[in-house]
C-alpha cells in the first residue's frame, strides 16, 4: 500500500501529481530548491523538504525517507530516467512509481534499445551500409540534438562522424556512435503505454508531436492526423509488443519516425517515465495517467483493457515556454504582473502573477490543452484559448504559438519535424496593440482624474473636444469624441480589471493592457508587447547634445583613443585630459562615429578646445 | 407651464442655437485646424518640421486637458475682415488657462503663421491680460515663443507707452518676485525685445536649428558692426546652450521642447500656485533607485584623484535613478538637477571637476530655483577648489564663487552636505560646507578635508621658504626640501582624515555610501514640516 507519495520535481508536473495525490486520498511531499521556496508546487503540496539541487539522487532519497514516503513520483526530466536513481530508490526501499532500474537502464542505451525492438518484431531504421546517403550519425547515449550530425554524401562522412564524437564525449561521457537512415520529412509519432505488475500492457493510442524547434516539442495532439488505419495498427502494437518484452511497468512513451514520403513509420527510442504531452492522451481517452500510475506503483491491476480504450474527438496542447520567439527565441526571465490563463481549455501550469521566473530551471512555464469534436475544432478552440491567454510582466511564446494555431501549414497537418527551423512564422504586428494602449491610457486620464471643472475630457469652448495626445513610441490621437484612434474607428465594447473589448474598425478584438507610469504593456493574441512612455521626468537633455565633445577645462590630453570614422558605443572613453591634478575622461554621448577628432596626445588645449565630434547612428 | 410660454421657448431655442452655430464657426474659422495664418504661411511653417501653434498647445498640456482660451476671436474685423489677407486671427497669439503636469497654467503661444507672430497693439494687450490673470491667481506661466518682436508699422501703438512691449518684462519680473513660475519654450524666431521673453524667464528650452534669440537680427549687425553672421551662430540653440547660457535647456524639436517644459512644471510646487514660499513641497510616491545601492563601491574610486562621473551617484541615491538635469551642458563641472529622493522633491548639486564661472553662475542660478519652488538643496562634495590662473582671476572667477557662496549661505530651504571626495578650499564654501549651515553633513570614508591638499601645502610653503633662504644667498638642496615638506604632508594627511574630522564634530557622522539615500531620506523627512521663510539674498556682486 502507498500513502504518501514524494514528488521529486517542480513546477506544473509536480502540481498535476498532488492533483492526483489529492484525488485518491494520498499524501503529497514536495521538494524545494533556494529558489523554490515559495514556488506554487510547494505552496500545494502537504509536506515540503528542501534540497539543494533536484539532480541530488542522495538528498532526494534522504527527504523520501525522512518525509516517511513510500513512494516517488519522479515526473519528467531531472532524475527520470536515471536508473542510478531508481536503483538507490528501490535500495532505500521505497516504490518509484515508473519501471524497473533494470528496464530503464537497458531503454536508456539507444543501441540496446533498438535491439530490444527488433528481438520484438518492431520496425527499426535501417542502419549501417543498408541505410543509404543521407544518413544521422547520433550518440548512442545521446538526446536533445547533441552529438547529432546529418551527412549527405560519403566527402562529410568522417569529419562530421569526429565531430560528433567530441560533442557527446563531453555531454554524455561516452562517444558511441550510431549511424542510421536520415528521414528528411518525418512526422513524430508516439504511443502511450501503461502497464502493470500482474503482466497486462495496454496501449493508449497514439500522438503527433511533429511541431517541435530544435527538438523542443512546440505542439503535440492526438490521434494522429496524417496515419492510416494500417500504420496506427502497426505502431500501437509494436509498442506493446516492445513493453511486454522487456517486461515494462507503468506509463511509458514509444517514439516512431513517420517518413512521410514513404509512409514508413520506425521505432526511435522509448521514454520510460510520464510524458509533458500527457494530457492530449487523457483528454481522448478519459483516462487520468497519472492516478493510473499511482494505482499502478501500488500494484494494483491496470483497472481497464485494451478494449475499453477509445479515442473520443481530438486534443491538442501547446507548450507555453518564457522565450522571446520574434527575437531570436531568446530565453526570457522576469517577474510577471499580470497572469491570465484561458478559461475555455485545460491549462497544467505552475505560474502566477508576481511570480519570478528565472533561467535557473526549464523555461515551460505551462500547457494550454484543448478538446473538440474533430481536429479542426480542436485547433479552433486553441487559437480561441491562447487568445485569451495573457502574460505580462516577462516575454512568452504564446503570440507565436496563436500564430502557429491559427496557421494554414498546422490547419493542414503538414509541418513535419524539420519545419520550424527553417520556416518563419511572421512576428504579429503591433498596430492592434498601440490601438488598445493608447485607447485604454486615453480613457485613464479621462476617469481617474474626473468630477472637477479641470477634469481630462478635452473640453474646448464651443468646439469637439480635442482629441487626446498619447506619447508611445509613436504619438497616438485618441478621440473618444469621434471614437477614432489614428486611422482606426474605435468603439469601447467593456473595459474592466485590465480586460478590454474594442470593436476596432468593425471587428470585436480583446487585449490585456496595464498602464504603468514609465511603461505600458498589451498582450493581444497571446503576444506582449511593451510601449515605452515618455519619462516626464527623466533626462530628456541626454539626447539632444550635438555631439561636439568641448574641453571642459584649460589642461593636457593625456590620450587619444579613438580616430575619425571609428564606431563608438554611448559611455565609450574617446579620451582623456588632466587639469589641475584631475584627470577626465571624455565619453560618447550616444551611439554613432567619431566624425572629428582635435587634439593629439600629450597637447595642450584651451577651455572650450574642439576635441571630439561624434554623429549619431 | 401655460401654451404661450412653451410656444416662446420652442421660439427663441431655434434662434440661439443659430448664434451658436455662427459662434462655431467664427472659432473654427480662427482655429483653423491648429493655426491662424493663410495656407501657404501653414505649410511654409510646417516643412520646417513646427507644429502649429495650437498643436503645441494640445502637446504641452496634459492628455485631455481642458483648455479655457481666452478671447479666441481678439482682433476680429480690426485690421481686415476675417479671410481678408490682413486680418490678424485671435491677434496671432493663443492664450489661456489649461492644466501642466497637474499643474493648471497659463499658456501664452505665438503664431508664426500670423505676420510672422509679431506683436500688434491688441496682441500686446492680449500678452499683458492673460499675464493679469496669471498674476491674480498666481499660476505659472509658460510662453511657447516663435515671434519677430513688435509689429513695426506701428511701433508708436506698441512701443512706448505703460500697457505696451515692455510692460511684458516687466510683469515677467515682478512676477517671478512674488514666486510665480515663468517658464518659455523658444520655438522659432526671437528678437529685440521679444529676446527678454525667454532672457527674463526662470528657465527656458530651445529647439535647436530652428529657435533663434538675438537682440539685433543678423541684417542690423551688418548695418551696425559690418560683421556677416548665420542666425544660427549669432543666437541659435547651440549657442545660447551651450555657451551664453541664455537658455537652460536644448530640445531636438517642438515635441521634445513640449516635453521639457511638461517635466519643468513637475518641479514646481503642486496645484501650481506659488506656494513654495511658506512651505516645502510635499513628498510624494516612493521609488527604489534601478541601481543597488552597494554598487556604489563599484562605480566610486577610492583615490579621489581617478576620475568618474558624479551622476552614477545620482542614479544611485534618487527614486527610479530619474534626474532632470539643469543647463547639462553649461558649466559642466557642476551637474546641477531635480531628483526625488524617498519621494522628497530636491535639488542636487554635484560636482564633476573644478568649478569655473559658469559653473559658479550655473549653481547660483539652479541654488534659487529651488528656493523659489520649495525644494530642499542637497550637495554631493567632491571638490578641490576654484580655477586658478590669471585668465580666470582677471575674469572675476571671484566674484562669480562670490554669487554662489551667496546663494548657498542665504538659501532658506533646508540644505543638506554629503561629502563623498575632497572638501578643499573655497570649494567647500560654495558646496555648503559646515560654516554653510547645511542640516546636516555627512562624510563617506573616503573624504578628505582642508584648505588644500598635502601636496599643494607642502609646495606652497616650500616655496615661501626657498625664496627666504635665497634671498640670503644660501642655497637649499632638494634633500633639504623633501626633508622640509615630508612631516608637511603628514600632517595634512593626518588632519584631512575624515575620522580626525568626525573625532571634532566637523560632521554628524561618517556613513557607508550605500546608507547615503537612506541618510539623506531621513534628514529630508525631518525637515518636511517646519515652515520655510520668503528668499532673500544678499547683494549678488555682479
Amino acid at each position: 500500500m502507498i500513502h504518501s507519495i514524494l514528488i521529486a520535481n517542480r513546477g506544473e508536473i509536480a502540481l498535476r501529481v498532488i492533483r492526483a495525490c489529492r484525488s485518491l486520498g494520498l499524501r503529497s511531499v514536495a521538494l524545494h530548491t533556494d529558489l523554490d521556496r515559495s514556488a506554487p508546487h510547494v505552496l500545494a503540496a502537504d509536506d515540503s523538504v528542501h534540497v539543494g539541487s533536484y539532480l541530488d539522487i542522495e538528498a532526494v532519497v534522504a527527504a523520501a525517507v525522512a518525509s516517511g514516503a513510500d513512494a516517488i513520483h519522479p515526473g519528467y526530466g531531472f532524475l527520470s530516467e536515471r536508473s542510478a536513481f531508481a536503483s538507490a530508490v528501490e535500495a532505500a526501499g521505497i516504490t518509484l512509481v515508473g519501471p524497473s532500474a533494470e528496464v530503464m537502464d537497458k531503454m536508456g542505451r539507444k543501441d540496446a534499445a533498438r535491439e530490444i525492438a527488433i528481438a520484438a518484431g518492431v520496425p527499426v531504421v535501417p542502419r549501417g551500409d543498408d541505410a543509404g546517403f543521407p544518413v544521422l550519425v547520433k550518440a548512442a547515449a545521446g538526446g536533445g540534438g547533441k552529438g547529432m550530425r546529418i551527412v549527405r554524401s560519403a566527402e562529410e562522412y568522417d569529419e562530421a562522424v569526429a565531430a560528433a564524437q567530441r560533442e557527446a564525449a563531453s555531454a554524455f561521457g561516452d562517444d558511441t556512435m550510431l549511424v542510421e537512415k536520415y528521414v528528411e520529412h518525418g512526422r513524430h509519432i508516439e504511443v502511450q503505454v501503461m502497464a502493470d505488475a500482474h503482466g497486462n500492457v495496454v496501449h493508449l493510442f497514439e500522438r503527433d508531436c511533429s511541431t517541435q524547434r530544435r527538438h523542443q516539442k512546440v505542439l503535440e495532439e492526438a490521434p494522429a492526423p496524417t496515419i492510416t488505419d494500417e500504420t496506427r495498427t502497426l505502431v500501437t502494437g509494436s509498442a506493446v509488443a516492445l513493453a511486454r518484452h522487456v517486461g515494462y511497468r507503468n506509463a511509458g512513451t514509444v517514439e516512431f519516425l513517420l517518413d512521410t514520403d514513404t509512409g514508413e513509420a520506425y521505432f526511435l527510442e522509448m521514454n520510460t517515465r510520464l510524458q509533458v504531452e500527457h494530457p492530449v492522451t487523457e483528454l481522448v481517452t478519459g483516462i487520468d495517467l497519472v492516478e493510473v500510475q499511482l494505482k499502478v506503483a501500488a500494484g494494483e491491476p491496470l483497472p481497464f483493457t485494451q478494449d475499453d480504450v477509445t479515442v473520443t474527438g481530438h486534443a491538442i496542447e501547446a507548450r507555453v515556454y518564457a522565450e522571446d520567439s520574434f527575437g531570436g527565441f531568446l530565453p526570457q526571465a522576469g517577474t510577471t504582473s499580470i497572469v491570465r490563463w484561458p478559461e475555455r481549455a485545460r491549462v497544467d501550469h505552475a505560474l502566477e502573477s508576481g511570480q519570478v521566473v528565472s533561467t535557473a530551471y526549464d523555461p515551460m512555464l505551462g500547457k494550454v490543452i484543448v478538446h473538440g469534436p474533430d481536429r479542426e475544432a480542436a485547433r479552433r478552440a486553441l487559437v480561441a484559448a491562447l487568445d485569451d491567454t495573457a502574460i505580462l510582466g516577462l516575454t512568452t511564446n504564446a503570440g507565436f504559438l496563436r500564430a502557429l494555431a491559427a496557421s494554414d501549414e498546422f490547419r493542414d497537418a503538414t509541418i513535419d519535424t524539420a519545419w520550424l527551423d527553417h520556416a518563419t512564422v511572421p512576428a504579429p504586428s503591433p498596430d492592434l496593440a498601440r490601438v488598445f494602449v493608447a485607447w485604454v491610457q486615453a480613457m485613464l486620464v479621462a476617469v481617474v482624474d474626473a468630477g472637477h471643472p479641470f477634469q481630462n475630457d478635452g473640453w474646448r469652448g464651443a468646439a469637439d473636444p480635442a482629441p487626446t495626445v498619447v506619447e508611445l513610441d509613436e504619438t497616438v490621437l485618441v478621440d473618444r469624441h469621434r471614437g477614432r484612434v489614428g486611422d482606426h474607428a474605435v468603439r469601447q465594447l467593456s473595459a474592466e480589471s485590465h480586460l478590454a473589448v474594442l470593436e476596432i474598425d468593425g471587428r470585436r478584438e480583446q487585449a490585456v493592457v496595464n498602464v504603468q507610469p514609465h511603461i505600458a504593456e498589451v498582450v493581444h493574441r497571446g503576444q506582449r508587447f511593451v510601449f515605452d512612455r515618455p519619462d516626464v521626468f527623466g533626462d530628456h537633455a541626454v539626447d539632444a547634445g550635438d555631439g561636439v565633445i568641448l574641453a571642459p577645462m584649460p589642461g593636457t590630453v593625456l590620450d587619444v583613443r579613438v580616430e575619425k570614422g571609428q564606431a563608438v558605443s554611448e559611455g565609450d572613453v574617446l579620451g582623456v585630459m588632466e587639469a589641475m591634478k584631475m584627470e577626465l575622461a571624455l565619453k560618447a554621448p550616444f551611439d554613432g562615429t567619431v566624425e572629428q577628432v582635435g587634439p593629439t596626445a600629450g597637447e595642450q588645449v584651451a577651455l572650450g578646445a574642439l576635441l571630439f565630434e561624434v554623429v549619431q547612428g | 407651464m401655460t401654451a404661450t410660454s412653451e410656444e416662446t421657448a420652442t421660439q427663441a431655442r431655434p434662434g440661439l442655437r443659430d448664434m451658436v452655430d455662427d459662434l462655431r464657426a467664427r472659432l473654427a474659422a480662427v482655429r483653423n485646424d491648429g493655426a491662424g495664418g493663410t495656407e501657404s504661411a501653414r505649410r511654409k511653417h510646417t516643412d520646417r518640421g513646427k507644429l502649429l501653434v495650437r498643436e503645441r498647445v494640445d502637446r504641452l498640456l496634459d492628455p485631455g486637458s481642458p483648455f479655457l482660451e481666452f478671447s479666441a476671436l481678439a482682433a476680429t474685423g480690426m485690421y481686415g475682415k476675417p479671410g481678408e489677407e490682413n486680418a490678424v486671427p485671435s491677434a496671432g497669439i493663443v492664450t489661456g488657462l489649461g492644466r501642466v503636469s497637474g499643474r493648471t497654467c497659463v499658456v501664452i503661444a505665438n503664431d508664426a503663421t500670423v505676420k510672422g507672430g509679431t506683436y500688434y497693439p491688441i496682441t500686446v494687450k492680449k500678452h499683458l491680460r492673460a499675464q493679469e490673470i496669471a498674476r491674480a491667481n498666481k499660476l505659472p506661466v509658460i510662453s511657447l515663443v516663435d515671434s519677430g518682436g513688435a509689429f513695426l508699422p506701428l511701433q508708436d501703438e506698441v512701443f512706448p507707452d505703460r500697457d505696451h512691449f515692455g510692460r511684458i518684462f516687466y510683469n515677467q519680473a515682478t512676477m517671478s518676485g512674488e514666486g510665480i513660475a515663468q517658464i518659455a519654450a523658444v520655438m522659432g524666431s526671437c528678437t529685440a525685445g521679444g529676446a527678454y521673453v525667454p532672457a527674463m524667464s526662470d528657465e527656458t528650452v530651445i529647439v535647436k536649428e530652428q529657435g533663434t534669440i538675438f537682440l539685433g537680427g543678423p541684417p542690423l549687425v551688418k548695418a551696425a558692426t559690418g560683421e556677416v553672421v548665420t542666425a544660427e551662430e549669432l543666437g541659435g540653440g547651440d549657442v545660447h546652450a551651450r555657451t551664453s547660457g541664455v537658455v537652460d535647456h536644448l530640445a531636438n524639436d517642438d515635441a521634445h521642447a513640449l516635453a521639457i517644459v511638461r517635466s519643468i512644471v513637475d518641479t514646481l510646487p503642486p496645484g501650481g500656485a506659488a506656494a513654495g514660499t511658506t512651505r516645502l513641497q510635499p513628498a510624494g510616491e516612493v521609488e527604489e533607485p534601478h541601481e543597488a545601492p552597494e554598487s556604489l563601491y563599484d562605480v566610486v574610486p577610492a583615490d579621489t584623484r581617478t576620475p568618474y562621473d558624479v551622476r552614477e551617484v545620482i542614479r544611485r541615491v534618487g527614486d527610479g535613478s530619474r534626474f532632470h538635469e539643469f543647463k547639462k551642458l553649461y558649466g559642466e563641472t557642476l551637474v546641477c538637477g531635480f531628483a526625488k529622493i524617498w519621494g522628497h522633491p530636491v535639488g542636487i548639486l554635484a560636482n564633476n571637476g573644478i568649478l569655473f564661472s559658469e559653473s559658479a553662475l550655473k549653481g547660483a542660478h539652479f541654488i534659487e530655483l529651488c528656493n523659489q519652488r520649495g525644494v530642499p538643496l542637497v550637495f554631493l562634495q567632491n571638490i578641490t577648489g576654484f580655477m586658478v590662473g590669471r585668465e580666470y582671476e582677471n575674469g572675476g572667477i571671484a566674484k562669480d564663487g562670490a554669487k554662489l557662496v551667496t546663494a548657498v549661505a542665504c538659501s532658506v530651504v533646508p540644505k543638506f552636505t554629503v561629502v563623498i571626495g575632497g572638501s578643499f578650499g573655497a570649494g567647500n564654501y560654495g558646496m555648503c560646507g559646515r560654516a554653510y549651515d547645511p542640516r546636516f553633513l555627512w562624510m563617506w570614508p573616503n573624504a578628505r578635508i582642508s584648505v588644500m591638499g598635502g601636496e599643494q601645502a607642502a609646495s606652497v610653503l616650500a616655496t615661501v621658504r626657498r625664496d627666504g633662504i635665497e634671498a640670503r644667498g644660501e642655497s637649499w638642496s632638494a634633500e633639504d626640501e623633501e626633508a622640509f615638506k615630508d612631516p608637511i604632508r603628514a600632517q595634512y594627511e593626518h588632519q584631512g582624515s575624515p575620522y580626525y574630522s568626525t573625532a571634532r564634530l566637523w560632521d554628524d557622522g561618517v556613513i557607508d555610501p550605500a546608507d547615503t539615500r537612506r541618510v539623506l531620506g531621513m534628514g529630508l523627512a525631518a525637515a518636511a514640516e517646519a515652515p520655510v521663510p520668503a528668499p532673500s539674498y544678499g547683494i549678488f556682486r555682479m
